[in-house]
C-alpha cells in the first residue's frame, strides 16, 4: 500500500498547482532579464511596467511554495497521525479560496491594483481571503491532529510552523505611516517566513521523508528535527536584525544582527551532517535514486545558497556597500532555489508516483531535470553575483554613476536570459516527468522497516 | 544526546532568541521618533507615502535598500535630484529617458500627487540610516553645504545637483540636454552671455528647449566658470 489513507490524495492537486506555477514564474524571470539585458520601447514600458511583471515573478513564488508546504503537510499528516484528514471539503474549500484570491490578484496587477509593498503586493481584501484560507487550513491541521491517538513530535512541530507562518502574514497587511517601521514588520513577514516558519516546516517535512525512506529511527530522526529547529530559531529570530542595519534603528543591531545572522549557517550544517548519516546508516534499500538526489542535492544546495551565500554579505562592513544590489538577487536565487524550491521537488518526487500507485519510477527524463535545473541555477546565481560585484564596485566603490554601472551589467542580463533559458528547459522537463511519471519495469528491492513499524 | 536534552534545546533556543527580539522591538519603537524626525512626519507626507504604494515605485526602485533592483534607490533621491528633477521625472519619464537605455512607464502622476511624493522623499532623506546608500552621500553634503556656506561648494556636485537633472557630466545626469563637455566645447558664449543664458535661455537664443532656471547670478556664475572651464584648447582638441 503505497497511500495508506485515501485523504492523502488531496495533495495531488495542491501539486499540480504548484508545478504549472513555478513554470509561470520561470517565464516572467526570463522576462524580468529581457528587461534588464535589452532597451524597451516606451509604449511597450507604459503598459506592461517592470514593476508589474516582478510583482508577478515573486507572488508566483510565494504561491507556489506555500502550496507544495500545504500540499506535502496534507500528504503526511494522515500517516503521521494514523487516520484519516479530518476534513477533506475543507481542504478543497481552502484550494478554491486560495487560488481565487491568487488569480484575482495576478489580473489585479495587471490593471495596477497594488498595495504597493514589494512581495506582498496583494490587495488587502484579497489577503483577507488568504487568511481565512489560512485558518481553515490551520483547523483542518489542528483537528486532524487532536483527533489521532498517536502523539508524535513531528505533528506538533508542523502545527506549530503553520501557525507560524499564518501568524507572521499578519504583520504585511497594515498601512504603516512611517517607512521604517513599515519595512521593520514587513521582514517579520519576509525574514521570519525563510529563516523562522518556513524552516520549521520545511525541517519537519524532510525529517519524514527521510524517516519514510531510509527506515531510520523515528527517535534519532525526532532528536535532530528539534536541535535542528532549535537552532534555525534561535539564530534566526534575533537574526532579522541583519535587515535592519540601514533603515534607521539603534546601534546595536549592527552587533545581535551580524552575530546572529553570521551563526545562521549552523543549523544548514547540521542538517547536511544529519542528512548524510541517515543516508549511510539507512536500513531501506534504495527504492528511488532520484528521489535521493533530491534530498541530499537540498542539503548540499540549502548550505551554500542560503547558509554561504548568506553569510558572504551578511557582516555590517560589507553589507554597506553589498546591501540592496544584484548580490542580493544572486543570494535570493539561489537560497530560494535550494532551499525551498528543491524541498518542495523533493515533496513532489516522493508523494507523486505514491499518490499514482507506483513505487518505483523510471526517472531518465527527472535526472536531466535535475542536473539541468541544479546546474542551471548555479550558474544562474554566479552571472548575478558577477552582475552584482561590479554594480558595487563601479557605483558603490569608484562611485562612477548608476547609469555607468548598468550599462556595463548589460552583458551579464543577456547571459542571464540565456542561462535562464537552460533553466526553463529544466524546469519543463521535470515539470513534465512529474506529470507523467511512469513504473520502472526493473524491480523494486523490498523494503527492511515497513512504515508501520516506525510510527 | 538524550531526546529530552534535544526538546530542552528546542525550546532554550527559541525562547532566548524571542524574548531578546522582543525587547529589541519594544526598543525600535521608542527609539524611531529620534531615527526617523516622527515629528516632521506630516499628513502630507503620509499621502505621499500612499502614492509611492499606489504606483507600485517600490517594486522598480529600492528605498532603504528594500525592492526593485531596476532603477536607483530612493533613499536619498531628494538629495540627489531636488524637488524640480523628481517632479520632472515623475511627470514626464518618457522625455527624460527619451535617450536613456533603461525607461521609466508614464503613469500619469497628478501634481498634487507629485508634490506629496516630494514630500515623502523629502522626510525619508532625513532618516538616520548610517549615511547608506553609499554613492549618494556625497550629494546629501552638497545640498547641506550649499545651504550653509555655497562659497565652499564643490563645483562638480553644484553643477550635477542643478544641471544633471537634464544634462550629462563624466556618464553621471540625464542625457536630455546633451552632455557638458560636449557644450562647452561648441559655444561660443562669453561668461556673461553664459549666466544669462542659464537665467533666460529664450533671452539669448530664442526658440532654444531648455527651461528659465531659478538660479542665483552668483551660481550661475560658478556654474559658468566650470562650464568654460571643461572647454579643451584648440591644439588639444585637434
Amino acid at each position: 500500500m503505497l497511500v495508506e489513507y485515501q485523504s492523502q490524495r488531496v495533495s495531488l492537486w495542491y501539486f499540480r498547482l504548484a508545478l504549472v506555477l513555478f513554470i509561470l514564474q520561470v517565464v516572467m524571470g526570463l522576462w524580468l532579464s529581457i528587461n534588464y539585458a535589452f532597451t524597451l520601447p516606451q509604449d511597450l514600458v507604459n503598459v506592461f511596467p517592470f514593476s508589474t511583471a516582478r510583482a508577478l515573478h515573486t507572488n508566483l513564488l510565494v504561491a507556489w511554495m506555500l502550496l507544495g508546504f500545504m500540499g506535502g503537510t496534507y500528504y503526511i499528516l494522515p500517516p503521521e497521525c494514523a487516520r484519516d484528514l479530518f476534513s477533506e471539503k475543507l481542504a478543497y474549500l481552502q484550494l478554491a479560496l486560495f487560488v481565487g484570491a491568487a488569480v484575482t490578484a495576478v489580473v489585479g496587477f495587471l490593471f495596477g491594483w497594488t498595495q504597493g509593498k514589494p512581495l506582498l503586493e496583494i490587495p488587502l481584501p484579497l489577503d483577507f481571503v488568504i487568511v481565512v484560507a489560512a485558518l481553515i487550513f490551520i483547523a483542518n491541521v489542528a483537528m486532524t491532529i487532536i483527533k489521532a491517538e498517536v502523539r508524535t513530535a513531528l505533528q506538533w512541530m508542523l502545527l506549530g510552523g503553520v501557525t507560524f507562518l499564518a501568524l507572521m502574514y499578519l504583520f504585511g497587511m497594515p498601512f504603516y505611516q512611517n517607512l521604517n517601521t513599515d519595512y521593520y514588520y514587513w521582514w517579520w513577514v519576509i525574514h521570519l517566513w525563510v529563516e523562522g516558519a518556513w524552516e520549521v516546516v520545511t525541517a519537519s517535512i524532510v525529517a519524514y521523508i527521510i524517516m519514510r525512506v531510509t527506515g531510520v529511527d523515528r527517535k534519532v530522526v525526532e532528536k535532530w528535527l528539534y536541535v535542528e529547529t532549535g537552532l534555525f530559531l534561535f539564530t534566526g529570530i534575533v537574526g532579522t536584525g541583519h535587515h535592519y542595519y540601514w533603515i534607521g534603528a539603534p546601534d546595536y543591531w549592527l552587533w545581535w544582527g551580524g552575530i546572529f545572522s553570521a551563526l545562521e549557517p549552523l543549523p544548514i550544517v547540521l542538517m547536511v551532517v544529519d542528512t548524510w548519516m541517515h543516508v549511510r546508516e539507512r536500513k531501506n534499500p534504495i527504492v528511488n535514486p532520484l528521489t535521493w538526489y533530491y534530498i541530499i542535492g537540498l542539503a548540499i544546495y540549502h548550505l551554500v545558497g542560503a547558509g554561504l551565500w548568506g553569510f558572504m554579505h551578511t557582516l555590517p562592513p560589507i553589507n554597506y556597500y553589498t546591501h540592496g544590489s544584484q548580490i542580493t538577487v544572486s543570494h535570493g536565487h539561489l537560497a530560494f532555489f535550494g532551499a525551498y524550491a528543491l524541498l518542495n521537488l523533493t515533496i513532489f518526487y516522493f508523494a507523486m508516483p505514491r499518490l499514482k500507485g507506483i513505487n518505483k519510477y523510471q526517472d531518465r527524463l527527472g535526472k536531466w531535470g535535475f542536473w539541468i535545473t541544479t546546474i542551471g541555477m548555479f550558474v544562474l546565481g554566479l552571472v548575478f553575483g558577477i552582475a552584482g560585484i561590479l554594480q558595487t564596485y563601479l557605483e558603490r566603490f569608484l562611485d562612477i554613476g548608476y547609469s555607468t554601472a548598468h550599462l556595463t551589467m548589460m552583458f551579464w542580463f543577456r547571459v542571464a536570459f540565456g542561462v535562464g533559458l537552460v533553466f526553463l528547459a529544466g524546469v519543463i522537463i521535470t515539470v513534465y516527468h512529474l506529470f507523467t511519471i511512469k513504473p520502472s519495469s526493473i524491480p523494486a528491492p523490498e523494503p527492511v522497516v515497513t512504515p508501520a513499524s516506525n510510527i | 544526546m538524550t531526546g529530552k536534552t534535544a526538546r530542552l534545546i528546542f525550546w532554550v533556543g527559541t525562547l532566548t532568541s524571542a524574548a531578546i527580539f522582543l525587547w529589541q522591538t519594544y526598543d525600535f519603537h521608542m527609539q524611531t521618533p529620534k531615527f526617523t524626525h516622527t515629528d516632521k512626519l506630516t499628513e502630507q507626507v503620509v499621502a505621499g507615502k500612499k502614492v509611492w504604494h499606489k504606483y507600485n515605485c517600490n517594486d522598480c526602485h529600492t528605498i532603504l535598500g528594500f525592492g526593485g533592483y531596476y532603477a536607483p534607490d530612493m533613499t536619498k533621491a531628494f538629495y540627489r535630484l531636488g524637488e524640480n528633477n523628481i517632479a520632472s521625472i515623475v511627470q514626464h519619464p518618457d522625455v527624460m529617458y527619451k535617450n536613456s537605455f533603461r525607461k521609466m512607464p508614464q503613469l500619469n502622476v497628478s501634481e498634487t500627487e507629485t508634490r506629496q511624493l516630494v514630500a515623502f522623499l523629502r522626510w525619508v532623506g532625513d532618516i538616520e540610516n548610517r549615511h547608506w546608500p553609499p554613492q549618494d552621500e556625497k550629494f546629501v553634503e552638497a545640498y547641506k553645504l550649499r545651504e550653509s556656506q555655497p562659497q565652499k561648494l564643490d563645483k562638480v556636485h553644484l553643477v550635477l545637483q542643478a544641471c544633471g537633472g537634464c544634462h550629462t557630466f563624466e556618464n553621471q545626469g540625464r542625457n536630455v540636454g546633451g552632455d557638458l563637455t560636449t557644450i562647452a566645447n561648441r559655444i561660443t558664449y562669453d561668461r556673461q552671455t553664459l549666466i544669462n543664458y542659464m537665467i533666460n535661455p529664450q533671452s539669448v537664443r530664442p526658440g532654444v528647449a531648455m527651461p528659465p532656471q531659478d538660479v542665483s547670478p552668483q551660481t550661475a556664475g560658478i556654474i559658468a566658470d566650470f562650464i568654460l572651464s571643461l572647454k579643451s584648447t584648440k591644439e588639444v582638441s585637434k
